[in-house]
């Protein structure tokens, strides 16, 4: 008989089992009757000496079946009706699973995607990048001027390649419509050999270009070509006008998504012959990056570039050169933060995963007297817990795909969320290892939830649970109950200290003094050619033309942008000894003389600049109060003279700078980072500048008499009726810039609040679940207790007892856990300690207020029992 | 099938009630009830057989071909289901009743006295 006919004739073949062994009992009873034994009497002896006809039909049955199989399916159709007939469970249970694994999986996929993947380049393991650090200067990351850059091109023999970049400059971009500026990143001749790189359409740089400062051709990016010039497939030999010369486009690099993504074309970084700026040593602009050769290490590199750099002059002497992996290079900065992410939602996982096996567990206290049952009738213990796994098993099932969804929705949506500039974001998709996980993730929970409730009837007294009826599971389960609860508690506690110390974090520095103020402020980037003594005019018309504007206050031009970044410049003293070696650094800044009326940066001491301060006049400087502390300690700083050098990119000073009177000392400014501290700076006016400058360019400043937002169309017009091919970029509220830097940590807070939110929610969710289990558990006792003239304040107090302690012990649990793990996150807090008392203690404070909001409705039930009624219950 | 073997321990052992019903039904045909009486009696109730245990055997030969059943109606005038050994049986108790014997002899070789 195959397969397929025993499927079809097992219905008979069971009923004729059935009434087989039906007619071996009656059988059997007729003959002891006729033996003389009582019916009754025979009746028994039968049934005793067959054995348990149940079982020995079940085995009989399992001849003809794949009993496991079979089985299993059997429990999940069991587990399938038993959710349908608690769908309250069910979708609280469902849809915990669901986030538990939707966001692990979104977030795993993140964090595999920026963190672990390599970088999609042949041997990226090969891939470094160069910096040097000096801690004697406190500089812990050096780029490499021009001739740095050359010296290790030369001179090492580690690398198979190594090449320059220079990101993070414009081209303007005229010609066709309004005037733009397109994003270059230029590159030295190997940077596409260092990659393993072949264009998308077209060629590369030939020697000869890299070998002409007059390049009239240019590399274009993938995106620049497709949404920029509309995937024109006929671009090759298109001439476009870059900083007014035309220029022919060659090549279409392939999508380099983790690579400078956002950069439009590529131009050719010239080393030899080179541009002035690229020929001064203390000029460092430049990010090296370098292929090793097969059986180069690191460190061998390391050192031999330090050699090669130490020999150079003017290096501080302790100087060294470190080798980075580029990937490490590329996404450094916000690896602390996807780590605390990942471990936040992992919490969160846990925790839910707690909550759900809480609330399997107290399911399963209510069914112990039908296990109890099972396990009398002969059902091996194996067997229950077999079915318990499965159960957990079909409700791990049912959150998985929509957990997958919600996961595919995170990342669908990530993209769009507004500033979060992570590197390598692009391309970021579910992927078969973050899937992978989940399903690991899954198989744990299941086996955990089947584990957790079937230590529960392991210990079941059958004896007892039989004779009184009652569901009396015994104390050990209700400890391992509160045992979850507990670690759900204490992993709410930690998220709840961290979510706190990210917002006191986020507080602080929403309250830092800026030294500006943003409010009904505007900025542009204007990119000219006119920052030359020629220029000036330019600048005159455009001022004037936009402080007439009806709504404006006034309008400042600078070479520095508060809240983003400034220059770097040197001081030399004119009263006391200078070293060129350890020359003091500060922020440099040239700028119109309304500035600090626009800015509103309060004055300290002394004066303003004023319009008389121009090239005809005496060079003047004003500091910053940093700068005055710093380097006239207990001095009055005005009326002492410096001279300011510089050495930033595109800048440097002309010959013998000359020494400037400090008019001012204003309230310092931040310029980049808002944790950062604010370094000393020095502002001049852009009349008397002597410096020369390849890429130097200016933003416009401009205060409102309202919404600034609504000025911005005007004076668009304004600047092209002085200059109609003159870009404007970035325009943008100061507000929006300030609000911009910090983004970044607003969605550490926002995801770690949610994420302790949600633990939150959970955890009163299983407090509720084991209070109201409880107190269900002993109404009996309470209704007693009321009768014999226990008060309802003396009950409620009793059922509040019990949650705070198991409040309290999860909170201890936590904060200890909390007290250990904080220190990570040192890295994102600002100006708030990891052992932050406020955030600790609020924490606990929150979650018992939580945990008494739970408690209310058990306790409120079990003290309006009415006695009569519990009593005859049982 | 796995669950076969698994069901098969709880015999007497491996393979002894097998034997047992093969050797009685081979002798006549009989049903279940009669089938226990047979065995019991042939043993003079040396052998505690669970009775019900004779049903998943009997089932495991069905589906093995060793026996077949046919519903009849017994000298107790009941619809009973009687048992035939099948040819395959006849082979499958001679093979399993030498096997047996050989397992036999080797236990008494090792168990019996040392020869001097």
């Amino acid at each position: 008989m195959n397969w397929f006919e025993q499927l079809f004739a097992r219905c008979q073949m069971y009923g004729a089992l059935s009434e087989e062994i039906h007619t071996h009992l009656s059988e059997k009873v007729e003959e002891l009757v006729a033996s003389g034994v009582p019916r009754k009497e025979a009746e028994y002896q039968a049934k005793r000496e067959f054995g348990n006809v149940t079982l020995i039909e079940e085995r009989s049955r399992e001849v003809w079946m794949w009993p496991r199989l079979e089985s299993i399916l059997a429990d999940i159709k069991f587990a399938l009706r038993q959710l349908r007939k608690s769908p309250g469970f069910t979708v609280a249970a469902v849809l915990t699973l669901t986030l538990g694994i939707g966001i692990n999986t979104a977030v795993f996929s993140v964090v595999h995607h920026i963190l672990l993947e390599p970088l999609p380049f042949p041997q990226p393991s090969q891939l470094q990048a160069v910096w040097a650090r000096s801690d004697a200067q406190g500089s812990p990351r050096i780029a490499a001027s021009g001739p740095d850059f050359l010296d290790y091109q030369d001179q090492s023999r580690s690398f198979s390649h190594i090449a320059a970049v220079l990101p993070h400059f414009t081209f303007t971009w005229t010609g066709e419509g309004e005037p733009r500026l397109v994003k270059c990143t230029a590159i030295t001749e190997d940077f596409f050999s260092v990659l393993g790189i072949r264009p998308y359409m077209g060629r590369l740089y030939t020697a000869r270009e890299y070998a002409t400062l007059e390049n009239d051709t240019i590399l274009v990016s993938y995106g620049f070509w497709k949404n920029q010039l509309g995937g024109d497939p006929h671009v090759l030999g298109r001439v476009i006008h870059l900083q007014n010369d035309p220029t022919t486009i060659v090549g279409v690099l392939p999508p380099l998504p983790d690579l400078f993504p956002e950069t439009d074309v590529w131009p050719e970084h010239n080393t030899r012959p080179s541009w002035e700026f690229s020929k001064w040593r203390a000029n460092k602009f430049l990010t090296v990056i370098g292929r090793l050769k097969d059986g180069v290490t690191p460190a061998m590199a390391q050192g031999e570039l330090t050699g090669i750099l130490r020999r150079a002059s003017g290096e501080p002497p302790d100087v060294q050169v470190q080798l980075t992996p580029l990937k490490d290079d590329l996404v450094g900065s916000v690896r602390t933060q996807l780590r605390i992410i990942m471990f936040s939602v992992a919490l969160v996982l846990i925790v839910a995963c707690v909550n759900v096996a809480a609330l399997l567990l107290a399911r399963a206290a209510r069914r112990s007297g039908e296990m109890a049952l099972r396990l009398c009738l002969g059902a091996a213990h194996k067997r229950v817990r077999q079915q318990l796994v499965v159960e957990g098993f079909v409700l791990t099932l049912l959150a998985c795909s929509p957990g997958i969804f919600v996961a595919w929705l995170a990342l669908h949506f990530l993209p769009y969320a507004r500033g979060l500039d992570f590197p390598r974001l692009e391309g970021v998709c579910l992927n078969g290892t973050a899937l992978l996980v989940t399903g690991a993730v899954a198989a744990v929970t299941t086996l955990f939830f089947g584990w957790a409730p079937s230590l529960m009837f392991s210990a079941l007294n059958l004896a007892s649970s039989m004779r009184t009826g009652r569901t009396d599971t015994g104390k050990s389960h209700q400890r391992s109950f509160s045992g979850l609860v507990i670690a759900e508690i204490a992993c709410s506690v930690v998220l709840c200290i961290c979510a706190g110390l990210l917002l006191h974090s986020y507080w602080r520095l929403q309250h830092v003094d800026l030294g500006f103020e943003p409010n009904r402020m505007l900025k542009a980037y204007l990119r000219t050619n006119y920052y030359t003594p020629e220029g000036h005019g330019f600048w005159r018309d455009v001022l004037q033309g936009i402080a007439t504007l009806p709504g404006v206050r006034a309008a400042a031009l600078a070479d520095c942008k508060p809240g983003q970044g400034a220059e770097i410049a040197t001081l030399v003293f004119s009263d006391r000894p200078n070293d060129p070696n350890h020359a003091p650094p500060a922020q440099g800044c040239w700028m119109s003389s309304d500035f600090f009326r626009v800015s509103g940066t309060p004055l300290m001491q002394g004066r303003f600049f004023a319009p008389g301060d121009d090239a005809d006049s005496a060079p003047v400087v004003i500091v910053n109060e940093q700068a005055a502390r710093k380097y006239w300690p207990g001095e009055n700083p005005i009326g002492k003279k410096i001279s300011i050098n510089y050495t930033g990119p595109g800048r440097t000073s002309k010959s013998a700078t000359r020494m400037r009177e400090i008019v001012g000392v204003v309230r310092g400014m931040k310029y980049g980072p808002l944790e950062l501290p604010i370094e000393p700076a020095v502002y001049m006016p852009y009349l008397q500048d002597e410096t020369s400058h390849d890429m130097a360019t200016m933003s416009l400043f401009v205060r409102s008499v309202g919404d600034p937002t609504t000025l911005e169309s005007s004076i668009r017009v304004r600047i092209h009726a002085v200059a109609p091919d003159q870009p404007i970029d970035d325009m943008q509220t100061m507000q929006d810039i300030v609000s911009r830097s910090m983004a970044p940590r607003r969605y550490s807070l926002s995801l770690l609040g949610a994420f302790a939110a949600l633990a939150l929610l959970l955890s009163a969710i299983g407090i509720y679940g084991i209070v109201s289990y409880t107190t269900l558990q002993r109404s009996r006792e309470f209704g007693i207790r009321i009768a014999v003239g226990a008060t309802r304040g003396s009950v409620m107090s009793h059922i509040f007892r019990r949650g705070l302690v198991l409040t309290a012990s999860g909170a201890i649990l936590g904060v200890g856990m909390a007290l250990l793990l904080t220190r990570i996150l040192a890295q994102l807090l600002f100006d708030v300690s990891p052992l932050d008392p406020l955030s600790f203690a609020s924490a606990v404070v929150l979650l018992a207020l939580i945990s008494i909001a739970a408690c209310l409705l058990p306790a409120w039930r079990a003290s309006h029992l009415d006695p009569i009624r519990a009593l005859r219950s049982e | 099938m796995p669950s076969a073997k698994k069901t098969a321990h709880r015999d007497l052992f491996p393979g002894a009630l097998e034997m047992m019903i093969l050797q009685s039904l081979r002798r006549q045909p009989m049903h279940g009830y009669a089938l226990v009486q047979h065995i019991k009696q042939q043993s003079n109730d040396l052998l505690q057989v669970e009775e019900g245990s004779l049903y998943p055997a009997l089932q495991r030969m069905l589906k093995e071909s060793l026996v077949k059943a046919e519903w009849e109606i017994s000298a107790t005038n009941r619809r009973v289901r009687t048992y035939r050994i099948t040819p395959a049986g006849i082979k499958h108790l001679q093979r399993e009743v030498s096997r047996f014997e050989q397992m036999l002899d080797g236990i008494a070789l090792v168990l019996s006295p040392a020869k001097p």
